[in-house]
């Protein structure tokens, strides 16, 4: 590129500023500054989705980090937070449904910690703003961590000298259960992840995907329609829309009409802490984000997830329930699962099964290059069961059966990858910590 | 002033209105070939440049033909074109700076000495509307960010509902296609220029690209054009490079950028 000083130096400042042109207000606010993130990583939405005052402080993170593998957290001593999100497994447990204290199964599949940080809302509905008070509601739910209530929690912590000593230095009094919190989430905070191989790929490195790979990113913003929800780019690299959507996940096991209905009653008509409980405990579970915000036309609708790092974090959907991508890619491939509350954008897809191969291909790609071999164990895992597939309806998918809707044209490959047009665009810049 | 030349700065409805009508009456709508404007020879070998108008052209004295100009080179000779292209054209309205208030400044009063083209301004950020005071920008209630995810960001399904969050990320994803439009537009290698001629050096910060006036008739293609056709003319003309294609993401990055700099200027579509 051959500019002259003038325009490199503020093209230099405006990348790295990040958000650049939006960010440049007249006097220097003292607003949070990103540490230094990887590729893949969005400045904006860290500015976005980091409240001021609550940046992660290097103390805060390692007395959260303590915290959050800290099993006396819990009514028995057998479960931390780190027993359902383990690091090591991106901060997943590989079990469709996590388990809680006395073996004790939740109604939830484990969601990664690894960008929670960026979700706009926590919980597969929702239900808590921030990390903050996610971070208090396993502690207390009787089926993950089984304290009774948070002055409890407090006390069995004011009980270890080693935490008075750490919450001392870090937050200059005893142990609370808000300061507890504050520093899980600052450490959870620190668990973006970007540096994936489409990372490379998308900052210009042609051969850091294979051709499958490429075919399966331009189906995703094609015929596969991925994108509809797990739209991705340069700003918001999640893969996510961050809404709450009814793709038919709870529709496959149980009567859900029937309970749809129970349901609609039991809210009508109960208290809040009776919907709490509900959404915690019971078969109800699975109306969703209804939970929350009491909307008919959210029953059975969850958050979409990352599809960063989806290649390690399965079994998939919020109820674990599809064991591999080729599991969920036939979901979508049918229009999931009808139901009364079906989201509008559901239909049938019409993928042959190279095309599936190319999707999976495409998504094992969004995994962070820290857990390749993770990765890589996991591809092979899944491709060993491409061949048990309950989920498959090629009748419905293909249009033999059912009228699901006209399909989403085809990429043409030939003339360009569609997928190249500038969708995702401009790279995330790396940022450093002296900007503006 | 030649026929060619009126007919670049005289509303022509009429001519687009035949252009339209001979689209949709032949059957096969195969298009023409593009007219080209091809340079005289310099007989030193020199290097010779195009003006867009399809006709002007100069030396550029002590450059030869096949070599790449330095961009204070350009900048001197492509001043000079335009200067030429102002003195042919005294009455043609120049939109000197973007931005709906001065687009509509008066042409230059004289006939006989029209101000100097201005000068392309290498350091100039792009002007979109990135700062503009109490508009969307990443910041834009960042402060209530916290507090709102505490109500309910979201109900329904994918339509229709949407949060400040969204919006902000959209504005932002916006300006990232504006910033890349704006570099494109300022970097003669990225355009694929042969000869170190960059879009800005004629349209300092956009000036005078009149993107609210497409589709219109544009005399150069003889032909009803698109704002990525006359994009294309002046990539293969002045700047001397290939054509892009339709989708090519340099080309709806420069659009983005052309289009965010003229933001609230009516749409004419059809104007000269």
């Amino acid at each position: 590129m051959r500019l002259p000083s003038g325009v490199v130096t503020v093209l230099a400042v405006v990348l790295n500023s990040g958000v650049g042109l939006a960010a440049s207000p007249p006097t220097p606010q003292a607003t949070a500054t990103p540490p230094r993130l990887p590729p893949g990583v969005s400045a904006t939405l860290w500015r976005l989705a980091v409240p001021k005052g609550s940046e992660p402080t290097p103390e805060r993170v390692a007395l959260g980090e303590k915290l959050f593998r800290e099993k006396r957290l819990s009514v028995d001593n057998t479960v931390a937070c780190m027993t359902c999100h383990e690091p090591e497994l991106g901060f997943t447990d590989g079990k469709p449904l996590s388990e809680g204290v006395k073996q004790q199964k939740v109604t939830r599949n484990s969601p990664t910690v690894l960008n929670a940080l960026f979700n706009a809302t926590q919980f597969w509905d929702g239900r808590a703003g921030t990390l903050e008070d996610q971070a208090k509601l396993p502690i207390l739910n009787p089926r993950e961590m089984g304290m009774p209530d948070p002055d409890t929690v407090v006390k069995k912590v004011r009980g270890i000298p080693e935490y008075v000593t750490d919450f001392q230095k870090v937050f200059g009094r005893e142990p609370n259960f808000d300061d507890l919190a504050v520093a899980i989430a600052a450490f959870e905070r620190m668990q973006f992840s970007g540096d994936a191989r489409f990372d490379k790929f998308i900052m210009g490195d042609a051969k850091a995907l294979t051709a499958s790979e490429k075919n399966g990113w331009a189906l995703f913003n094609g015929k596969a329609r991925c994108n509809s929800c797990h739209a991705g780019n340069a700003v918001s690299p999640l893969f996510s829309d961050q809404k709450f959507h009814n793709v038919g996940v709870a529709a496959h096991k149980q009567d859900f009409v029937t309970l749809a209905r129970k349901g609609v009653q039991v809210v009508r008509t109960g208290d809040e802490k009776q919907i709490d409980e509900l959404a915690l405990n019971s078969e109800f579970s699975e109306l969703g984000r209804f939970l929350v915000t009491k909307q008919e036309n959210d029953v059975g609708s969850f958050k979409t997830p990352t599809l960063r790092n989806v290649g390690i974090t399965g079994p998939y959907m919020h109820d674990g329930s599809l064991t591999t991508l080729w599991d969920v890619m036939d979901h979508y491939n049918k229009g999931g699962v009808a139901n009364p509350f079906l989201d509008g954008g559901m239909q049938r897809l019409g993928l042959t099964e190279p095309e599936i191969d190319d999707l999976v291909a495409f998504l094992f790609t969004l995994t962070d290059t820290k857990f390749d071999k993770l990765n890589k164990e996991q591809l092979a895992k899944q491709r060993a069961r491409k061949n048990t597939r309950p989920e498959r309806d090629n009748a419905i998918a293909l249009g033999k059966k059912g009228n699901l809707g006209d399909l989403a044209p085809n990429p043409d490959l030939s003339v360009k990858n569609p997928a190249d047009l500038g969708i995702y665009g401009d790279v995330t810049p790396v940022t450093t910590t002296q900007q503006r | 002033m030649n026929l060619r030349m009126k007919l670049l700065v005289v509303p022509c409805a009429a001519l687009s209105f035949a252009g339209g009508v001979a689209l949709a009456t032949s059957p096969e709508p195969k298009p023409e070939p593009l007219p080209k404007h091809v340079l005289p020879a310099s007989k030193d070998g020199n290097l010779v440049l195009g003006l867009c108008d399809g006709e002007t052209s100069m030396e550029v004295p002590g450059v030869k033909d096949g070599q790449k100009l330095s961009r204070a080179q350009a900048i001197t000779a492509t001043a000079q074109l335009m200067d030429d292209w102002r003195k042919k054209n005294p009455d043609a309205n120049w939109d000197d700076v973007p931005g709906p208030v001065l687009a509509q400044a008066t042409p230059p009063a004289t006939k006989k000495s029209p101000s100097p083209a201005p000068q392309p301004n290498p350091g100039s950020k792009p002007s979109g509307n990135e700062v503009r005071p109490g508009g969307v920008g990443a910041e834009t209630g960042a402060k209530a960010v916290p507090q709102q995810q505490k109500v309910n960001l979201q109900t329904g399904h994918t339509y229709g509902a949407y949060s400040e969050r969204d919006e902000q990320v959209w504005a932002d994803s916006v300006q990232a296609a504006v910033k890349e439009g704006h570099r494109v537009f300022h970097d003669a290698e990225a355009l694929g220029g042969t000869v170190g001629v960059s879009c800005d050096m004629c349209h300092p910060d956009g000036a005078n690209t009149h993107p609210e006036t497409y589709p219109k008739y544009q005399v150069q293609l003889g032909r009803v054009a698109l704002l990525r056709d006359m994009i294309n003319w002046c990539i293969e003309n002045p700047v001397r490079g290939k054509p892009l294609a339709d989708g090519d993401p340099k080309m709806r990055a420069m659009e983005a950028y052309i289009y965010a700099q003229r933001k609230g200027v009516k749409l004419e579509y059809g104007k000269h």
